[in-house]
């Protein structure tokens, strides 16, 4: 049937656009506060999603029993490299993006070596869940399902924070308007530092959900990279609705140019909506007019 | 002017042992050398765009990509001799950094640094969709031993991207980069053109990795799109512009001899940790000479004879007020 197929895509959409949304998440919060694009931030997602395949051969151990002690790590790392290496910028806002660029390339091919020292160029994935439940005769896959749901979830815990306590405010407000939030008596170097501990956490718990839903290698990281900014975009920066938004459009374009068209130009639907995006509508779908 | 003269000597003196390198009949030593070539090669070229105009591209190798590829096609299609493939090549991105350019070049900083990366992976991704190309299986092209040809055809890829830097550095052309670089808004206020002026960079920026990328080709005899449209070779040559001095003359002549010869020696000393040695060191230099190594040295020499200029107004604090 021609409608259940529809269905179908939209479900595969969907369900890959939840993951997706996490890896922006990260990198907008990041992004919002810092004005820094962190390059590394697929690297770290990948380096993660590595790491779980590893586990789960090794030791059986699955990536959901992964995921908190890994969004754990994540927070440490984001901590310990915002305090490293990106704690002095040079005042000057040009200057300092082109810096920032470069500090966090130099570590997303640090992240690259490591990987490949590591674990070898193969290709791998998490063979969990490779089930699927059938509804009316429409798949949905396990593994799928349940990293949407994960992802969902953990963005719920990030809005909730985000919106009602008071560090979340601050942060909030800091990504807003460094100077406004800085008269306020927000302290500006403690929530850069928190937007990294934030951010890279949450990356950490998109490599765990990846790592069930989709085939990897080192390589792959700057894909991720380039996704997730690319949601960032088209949701408008600094909106975090938006990135959730999308993310869910851009899983859905994957899914059905993927399966339309052919796979090659499914993959190559994030560049495409980006550049897009960029050229014609720069602030994105919920972001307010950049001056 | 002395200076300038000594320069040149040295240069011309390093030149003609490059030249010699071939008749030492060792491949090794031979294959080393073509390495820093391209790369410093590959080097200069990016400097255009992104250390003079400003706009940092993780992108160029769509270029070398596509350079290898017109080569690859047009020995084994057309029996073309290579060079004269190259040359096509250099043109085709000439043309195609036109329409190219005018569109990405209107995005700025991180946005125009990632587009280029996003645009350099559709078309390595997309290969399978061009006739001709083999998709991923790739393209073998006629075997022989075609080291000492590339690599003579290399060196005088580097020359002349050298020279024209070296015009550059120097001319008009040169100073409305930097003014773009420094400020785009003023730099168009005092009358730059500054669209025609950047789209010029990319397309200076687009030719040397094309002529460099046809000869790679003919190099390794055989293309596909993971090797071709190489995230390494692109990271590497970023790495080297940027640790040599951007926007400086000398920088990616440093950066790529220098950085070229470290990666090398660590790929064959750790072959399994060589890429992650050389990102730990690529940030390491990077904050400890934020703007590399000829940028660095010059002031040390200068700052004996000069005083050092006074610090710029901080400008952007007086707009924050209103």
């Amino acid at each position: 049937m021609h409608l259940e197929l529809v269905v179908q895509l939209v479900i595969n959409g969907l369900l890959l656009g939840g993951v997706f949304a996490l890896a922006a998440l990260g990198l907008n919060i990041i992004f919002g506060v810092t004005r820094i694009v962190n390059l590394a931030h697929g690297q770290l997602i990948i380096l993660t999603a590595l790491i779980c395949s590893t586990l789960f051969q090794r030791f059986n151990i699955t990536p959901l029993e992964v995921l908190p002690l890994a969004v754990i790590a994540g927070m440490g790392v984001g901590t310990v490299l915002e305090r490293t290496l990106l704690r002095r910028l040079p005042e000057h806002q040009q200057t300092a993006e082109t810096t920032s660029l470069l500090i966090t390339f130099g570590v997303s091919y640090f992240l690259i070596g490591l990987s490949l020292a590591i674990f070898t160029g193969d290709f791998r994935s998490v063979g969990y869940l490779t089930s699927s439940w059938t509804i009316g005769g429409v798949d949905i896959a396990k593994a799928q399902f349940l990293a949407f749901a994960l992802a969902l979830f953990l963005a719920a815990i990030l809005a909730v924070l985000l919106r009602s306590t008071p560090v979340g405010r601050a942060l909030r407000a800091a990504s807003q308007n460094v100077d406004g939030a800085r008269a306020c008596g927000i302290d500006i170097d403690q929530m850069r530092t928190l937007s990294f501990t934030l951010g890279i956490g949450i990356a950490a718990a998109a490599g765990c959900l990846l790592s069930m839903i989709y085939a990897y290698n080192p390589d792959t990281g700057s894909q991720f990279t380039l996704i997730a900014f690319s949601i960032v975009v088209l949701g408008g920066r600094g909106s975090y609705a938006g990135s959730v938004l999308g993310a869910a459009l851009l899983g859905l374009a994957v899914s059905f140019v993927g399966f339309y068209g052919n796979t090659h130009l499914g993959s190559m639907m994030p560049y495409v909506v980006f550049i897009l995006v960029l050229l014609f509508r720069p602030q994105g779908i919920l972001g307010k007019a950049v001056a | 002017m002395t200076q300038r003269t000594l320069g040149i000597t040295i240069l011309a003196l390093l030149f003609l042992g490059a030249v010699a390198i071939p008749f030492t009949g060792n491949g090794y030593i031979l294959s080393l050398f073509y390495t820093s070539a391209l790369f410093t090669g590959l080097a200069y070229g990016w400097n255009i765009i992104s250390g003079y105009a400003g706009y940092l591209s993780f992108g160029q190798i769509t270029f070398f990509g596509i350079g290898a590829y017109i080569v690859a096609i047009g020995t084994t299609r057309f029996h073309a001799p290579w060079y004269l493939c190259a040359l096509v090549a250099g043109v085709f991105c000439a043309a195609l950094a036109v329409p190219m350019g005018w569109l990405m070049l209107r995005l700025k900083g991180p946005f125009f640094a990632l587009g280029m990366l996003g645009l350099a992976q559709s078309l390595r991704i997309s290969t399978d969709l061009i006739p001709w190309t083999g998709g991923a299986d790739g393209i073998y092209l006629p075997p022989g031993s075609n080291g000492v040809q590339v690599y003579y055809w290399t060196l005088a890829v580097l020359i002349l991207a050298i020279v024209l830097t070296a015009t550059i550095d120097r001319n008009a052309f040169g100073l409305r980069l930097r003014a773009l670089r420094e400020d785009e808004r003023a730099a168009g206020t005092l009358g730059v053109d500054t669209t025609t002026t950047k789209v010029k960079a990319f397309i200076l920026s687009a030719i040397i990795p094309a002529l460099l990328g046809g000869g790679y080709a003919w190099y390794l005899t055989y293309v596909e799109p993971s090797s071709i449209y190489s995230t390494e070779i692109e990271l590497q040559t970023v790495a080297m512009a940027i640790l040599g001095g951007m926007g400086t003359l000398w920088g990616p002549f440093v950066g790529g001899i220098l950085m070229s010869q470290i990666s090398q020696a660590l790929s064959t000393k750790f072959p399994q940790t060589h890429l992650m040695i050389f990102g730990a060191l690529v940030v390491a230099l990077l904050l400890a000479l934020p703007r590399g190594i000829v940028p660095t040295v010059v002031d040390k020499l200068q700052g004996k004879r000069k005083p050092p200029e006074p610090e710029p107004a901080p400008l952007a604090q007086t707009e924050v007020v209103t």
